[in-house]
């Protein structure tokens, strides 16, 4: 099912709406989160030609669950104007050698949010 | 010989050559335009994020409601808008610094912070502050202690971050504005300290 976009012109009272209102991204779902904090998981390693929010650089990596952040429009299929696809959003940490290797400060970490189809169980 | 007139950059004139072109077609509303620059301009900046950090820093109860959900507690104040919607504000202490990127392309809380600068969306912060934030942080100034752990958030999904900075020693006497007014952005992004009123920072810019 593709996305309609609308390509009415914005008017001012719209403008000024989203200035102060924003845009809600959160979603609904009526499934439980698949992780808890401090869970470990792995990243997918994937390569679409397609649009999609899992960088490379953290793709096949080890990683924890640092919170869950609730249930959010996915934009890996909205981006190419197919389903909404919710689901939940974690932040998740990686140690900066699990991603850089041995040279990178053993006390630094990067945290990134990613999608429940960005993620896989250990 | 001195130039009188200076030809505009080929970008400028590509954008107003499609500013022209959706505008002719009906496809923008010029007053629409005008209205999101003047917001931009005038009303929505790093004043915003220094004023939630001033509250913080003299409100030990609004700084854990920030810390806890930083949409809500910022909502308290009115600061909401677009690109800020699910905020997540991190604390500087002693022990953690916490930097901001966003590698997939500029993802910045808009509301709370105005437009992002250049070099935020320049290729070569989004790449290093990943990899080497601690030699992107000494570039601006900011040698951080190996003892101290470093954390990069690369917000590039929907949630917005802002670093709470420390607030600086010697500043007990001062009031909520004042407070805020030593507040920067780049303070807020992480990337230097807030500066005690005597000392004030050179790499402000």
């Amino acid at each position: 099912m593709a996305i309609e976009t609308s390509n009415e012109c914005m008017t001012v009272a719209h403008a000024q709406y989203l200035l102060q209102n924003g845009v809600d991204c959160r979603g609904v779902s009526d499934d439980p989160p698949q992780f808890q904090a401090g869970d470990r998981v792995r990243t997918k390693v994937m390569h679409p030609i397609t649009y999609t929010r899992l960088p490379r650089y953290v793709r096949g990596k080890m990683g924890t669950i640092a919170k869950v952040n609730g249930v959010y429009v996915f934009p890996d299929t909205m981006g190419q104007r197919l389903a909404t696809k919710p689901q939940y959003v974690y932040n998740v940490r990686f140690a900066a050698q699990e991603l850089w290797g041995p040279d990178a400060s053993p006390r630094d970490c990067l945290y990134i949010d990613l999608f429940d189809d960005h993620l896989d169980a250990t | 010989m001195a130039h009188t007139h200076r030809p505009e950059s080929e970008i400028a004139l590509r954008v107003k050559a499609i500013e022209s072109l959706l505008v002719e077609k009906g496809i923008v509303d010029p007053t629409t335009l005008d209205t999101i620059i003047e917001a931009y301009e005038h009303q929505i900046g790093p004043h915003n994020g220094a004023r939630i950090v001033a509250k913080a820093w003299v409100d030990a109860a609004y700084k854990q409601r920030l810390l806890a959900d930083g949409t809500s507690a910022i909502a308290e104040l009115g600061l909401t808008g677009f690109s800020s919607e699910h905020m997540v504000v991190v604390e500087n202490t002693p022990q953690v610094h916490n930097l901001i990127v966003c590698t997939l392309c500029s993802c910045y809380p808009w509301a709370i912070l105005g437009l992002p600068p250049t070099w935020y969306k320049s290729f070569a912060y989004r790449a290093r502050a990943v990899i080497e934030p601690r030699k992107v942080l000494q570039e601006f100034g900011l040698v951080i202690p190996d003892e101290v752990e470093i954390r990069v958030w690369d917000s590039n999904a929907d949630l917005r971050y802002l670093v709470l900075p420390e607030r600086p020693q010697g500043t007990e006497g001062l009031s909520e504005a004042a407070l805020a007014g030593l507040v920067t952005r780049n303070a807020m992004i992480g990337t230097v300290k807030v500066q005690p009123p005597e000392q004030p920072s050179t790499l402000a810019a």
